[in-house]
């Protein structure tokens, strides 16, 4: 388990004001929540096919995550990580297969959603909405009493230095700042499961950092995270264990050491790791003598 | 860059915009295939629906034309001479021309404004002026059609009617400027709604209300063609009585556009019933209209190419002063939502606004009656709540845009169907208290509005939640794009005949009665009953809906998660 081993700390060297803020956010989580939690199944998936049309995008996956876990779904694009996440949190139908969030099944829709907070790959948004009125709906349909929200909303949207972007239309915001609302709006309800698909893209470092160590600290706090990334560097440090998925199945799940000792080749990297069992390490040296030719 | 070689980049810029003004009907919904073969057919249907538009406008007009034309001018009535049947059919042609080019162009001009492809040509090696260029080009291709056939059709069909070749060349003058009227209006109107509506900050109750009142101003010309296309005949009626007094009594009348081309082609075709004074202020008015159309040409020119070098929308900042919000209940929650998003929306916001403002001008023909009786209180509430009933999958439909993400929020299929059934309700009682307001004002008696139409908000109710309940069966699954909801004109009308047959039937069924029973109070007893009937059936079909209920089992799991502290309390 490479992260209990060695959990991320917030050591950076941002400005003193965000370090304070994200430190305070996350000892005051981590006194309420100073228990041991007892590790169980937080999501359990099971022989999941999703199809469009002909194709099938996620062919008789099954996987499970624990609760102090975060799980990295890795793969090359169109392998069906994002397929997989959708159906996760209730946006897509599966044709068959069962997914089960702290053993309630995904037909008690509500309930499952209520678990999860999620962050979508493509941020489509309300666009009409800033984020104050966005964030205003989205706390409105998952209940939140004001002084609860207030009080977790002033830290998130601090700590991401959303607050000038935060009465303009989402419409006119940057993709980054587009993100940094996906996230908030994830957060927001302090959800036991987060499932992020590729949240740090378009993410500026400071934010991606402080991202980052919210995932870390959401696993040690109890919590699971499914998180599908292309960056390889990120799996590595965050992820307590990593699923590769190629055309839609897992190739290859467990520690990055448990992968390493599976693919004996590879030389160390995920990124090594991830091309072998993907296959597609064949011929990338071909291609990019051929590039430097030319 | 030659000319041929701009205009074909510009179609190819032009076809990009009309892809991504069918596709954003689908945004936020999920594709029902990712093959791409779907997506080659769905460009086909973009390019092929843009060009049915301009095809059916075209039709219009050629139709148009020859008809007023032939219903006032050919069929002389003796009531009207012939001078003033001229200048009647050419002002209501132009001015219904504008309108109808307002209209057409304020919906794909949005796709053009919004579209990013123009900035994004800057990217290729290419000049700047080119780009301009190429702005202009692809905004001339979105009226290319229309703007051609109506500068020929109606000098051609006023030709085969008068036989003047000079008066066809004033109406030809009389086209062009009405088209340069019409595209400087729709840009004008389009670089408001980004500054004014889209791009407006705050999220206050007041600035919503706000924007949609600025938004009136996008939504009355809708409304202005919706007048125009049905009632034509009155308006030309309405025009021909302007032009009599005119020629009498006012000169003023001569100065006004369209009327000065109307006078002056006139005046050229029938070289007689006008005074010297006339014919000099019909003649100077159409040289200045013209002379400002040039500088509108200039002005539209210079906005359009602004565009490639700098975008269109401009997105306001103000200076936040807390980041504190008010979450409400889920039903709240998704009604101000709903009227967020329709005050940043002019389709949306439209489909809100046009039955109160529908009914305040359908209100006024009651000046005409003698009191406010059955029939005329009937009349009225079923045109306000067939109106009524076309909301829901318009509601529906805003689910649909950000449908990716929102599917995922814990949402229950009743609490959709409550805050949409609301809102339409809401709707229609505002367009009744505007019925009452107008009635009052008319000094009218207003006793059959009030009881005929506050029982009838029962049966809206109904029909309301009726259709909701069928949009919530038919899309849940699929999501709420509104490429989903209106592309099959049959599943749309299977979900409008249900709703129609709910708030119609009390009222068809009262009218029926009154005619065999005189008693108007039994009458009442019925609509009231039936209304009720309908709403109980309704509410209890909406109750009855399946919630994927949680069973004991998960019950149990629930609490004992919540009581290790597994799962948060929400």
């Amino acid at each position: 388990m490479l992260l209990q081993k060695k959990p991320l700390q917030p050591r950076t060297r941002f400005g003193s004001s965000t370090t304070n803020i994200l430190q305070r956010m996350l000892r005051k989580t981590e006194n309420s929540v100073g228990r041991v939690f007892v590790e169980r199944a937080a999501v359990c998936v099971k022989d999941l096919v999703v199809s469009y049309g002909s194709f099938i995008a996620v062919d008789h996956l099954s996987f499970e995550v624990k609760t102090g876990e975060v799980y990295g779904l890795l793969g090359p694009n169109g392998a069906g990580k994002s397929s997989t996440i959708k159906v996760l949190v209730g946006v897509l139908e599966p044709r068959s297969g069962s997914v089960t969030v702290f053993d309630t099944p995904l037909a008690e829709e509500v309930a499952v959603k209520s678990q999860i907070g999620y962050v979508p790959e493509e941020v489509a948004l309300l666009d009409a909405l800033t984020p104050r009125e966005f964030l205003e709906f989205t706390s409105s349909i998952r209940r939140l009493d004001r002084d609860t929200a207030n009080s977790r909303l002033g830290k998130l949207v601090a700590a991401f230095e959303l607050t000038p972007h935060f009465d303009t239309p989402i419409a006119a915001l940057s993709m980054g700042n587009k993100q940094k609302v996906a996230i908030i709006a994830a957060l927001l309800h302090e959800p036991p499961i987060l499932v992020l698909d590729e949240p740090l893209i378009g993410l500026d470092a400071r934010s991606s950092r402080i991202l980052k160590e919210l995932v870390a600290y959401q696993a040690r706090k109890g919590g699971a995270v499914i998180f599908s990334t292309h960056i390889m560097e990120v799996a590595e440090k965050l992820c307590t264990r990593v699923g590769i998925i190629n055309k839609g199945r897992i190739v290859g799940e467990g520690t990055v050491d448990e992968l390493r000792r599976l693919v004996r080749k590879a030389e160390g990297s995920l990124e090594d790791v991830f091309l072998k069992v993907t296959e597609q390490e064949a011929g990338i040296d071909e291609v990019i003598k051929g590039l430097a030719e030319e | 860059m030659r000319l041929s070689e701009l205009w074909r980049i510009a179609g190819v810029v032009y076809k990009e915009i009309a892809f991504q003004s069918i596709f954003s009907l689908r945004s936020g919904g999920l594709l029902p295939s990712k093959t791409g073969t779907d997506i080659r057919r769905l460009v086909r249907n973009a390019q092929s629906n843009t060009l049915l538009s301009k095809i059916l406008m075209s039709l219009f007009i050629v139709m148009f034309a020859f008809m007023i034309l032939f219903s006032t001018t050919y069929r002389e009535t003796g009531v009207i001479s012939l001078s003033l049947s001229i200048v009647g059919d050419v002002s209501v042609f132009l001015a219904i021309l504008l309108f109808l080019l307002i209209v057409m162009g304020l919906q794909v001009t949005t796709s053009f404004f919004a579209s990013d492809v123009i900035v994004s040509l800057n990217a290729l090696p290419l000049a700047s002026k080119d780009i301009s260029f190429i702005s202009l080009l692809c905004f001339a291709r979105i009226f290319d059609l229309p703007l051609l056939v109506a500068i020929i059709s109606f000098p051609l069909a006023y030709l085969l009617f008068t036989g003047s070749v000079a008066g066809s060349l004033v109406v030809v003058l009389g086209i062009f400027v009405t088209e340069v009227f019409a595209l400087a209006l729709t840009t004008a109107l389009a670089k408001f709604f980004y500054s004014r509506i889209a791009g407006a900050t705050g999220g206050s109750a007041w600035k919503t209300l706000l924007r949609m009142a600025l938004m009136l101003v996008w939504v009355i010309p809708i409304f202005g063609v919706y007048i125009v296309t049905s009632f034509w005949m009155e308006i030309a009626n309405f025009f021909m009585s302007l032009t009599q007094p005119a020629l009498s009594t006012s000169y003023a009348i001569l100065a006004v556009y369209p009327f000065s081309y109307g006078y002056l082609a006139s005046q050229v075709t029938v070289t007689e019933g006008m005074d010297f004074v006339s014919q000099v202020i019909a003649a100077a008015s159409s040289i200045c209209y013209f002379a400002l159309a040039i500088g509108a040409l200039t002005w539209t020119g210079k906005t359009i190419r602004s565009i490639g070098s700098v975008g269109a929308i401009s997105s306001g900042r103000s200076v936040v002063k807390d980041t504190e919000i008010s979450p409400q209940g889920r039903l709240a929650g998704i009604i101000r939502k709903d009227l967020r998003v329709a005050s940043r929306s002019p389709s949306y916001a439209s489909f809100l606004l046009l039955p109160a403002f529908q009914t305040a001008v359908l209100a006024f023909s009651f000046s005409t009656f003698r009191n406010v009786g059955f029939g005329e209180t009937l009349g009225m509430l079923m045109g306000m709540s067939a109106i009524a009933i076309l909301l829901p999958p318009m509601l529906f439909s805003i689910e649909g845009l950000s449908s990716a993400y929102a599917r995922s929020l814990p949402l229950t299929k009743k609490t959709l169907i409550l805050a949409k059934a609301t809102l339409a309700t809401v709707t229609y009682v505002i367009s009744l208290i505007v019925l009452v307001a107008c009635t009052l004002y008319l000094q009218k008696s207003i006793f059959f509005i009030l009881a005929y139409g506050g029982i009838h908000i029962l049966s809206v109710t109904a029909a309301t939640m009726v259709e909701s309940l069928l949009l919530v069966t038919m899309f849940w699954k699929s999501g709420f794009a509104i490429g989903n909801i209106y592309t099959r004109l049959t599943t749309y009308v299977l979900i409008l005949i249900p709703g129609a047959i709910v708030v119609f039937a009390p009222v068809l069924g009262a009218i029926l009665l009154a005619i065999f029973v005189s008693d108007l109070d039994f009458v009442l007893l019925w609509f009231a009953t039936a209304a009720l009937l309908m709403f109980i059936v309704a509410a209890f079909l909406v109750g009855k809906i399946e919630e994927n209920k949680l069973d004991r089992r998960t019950i149990t799991t629930i609490r004992n998660l919540k009581n290790q502290g597994l799962l948060n309390s929400n």
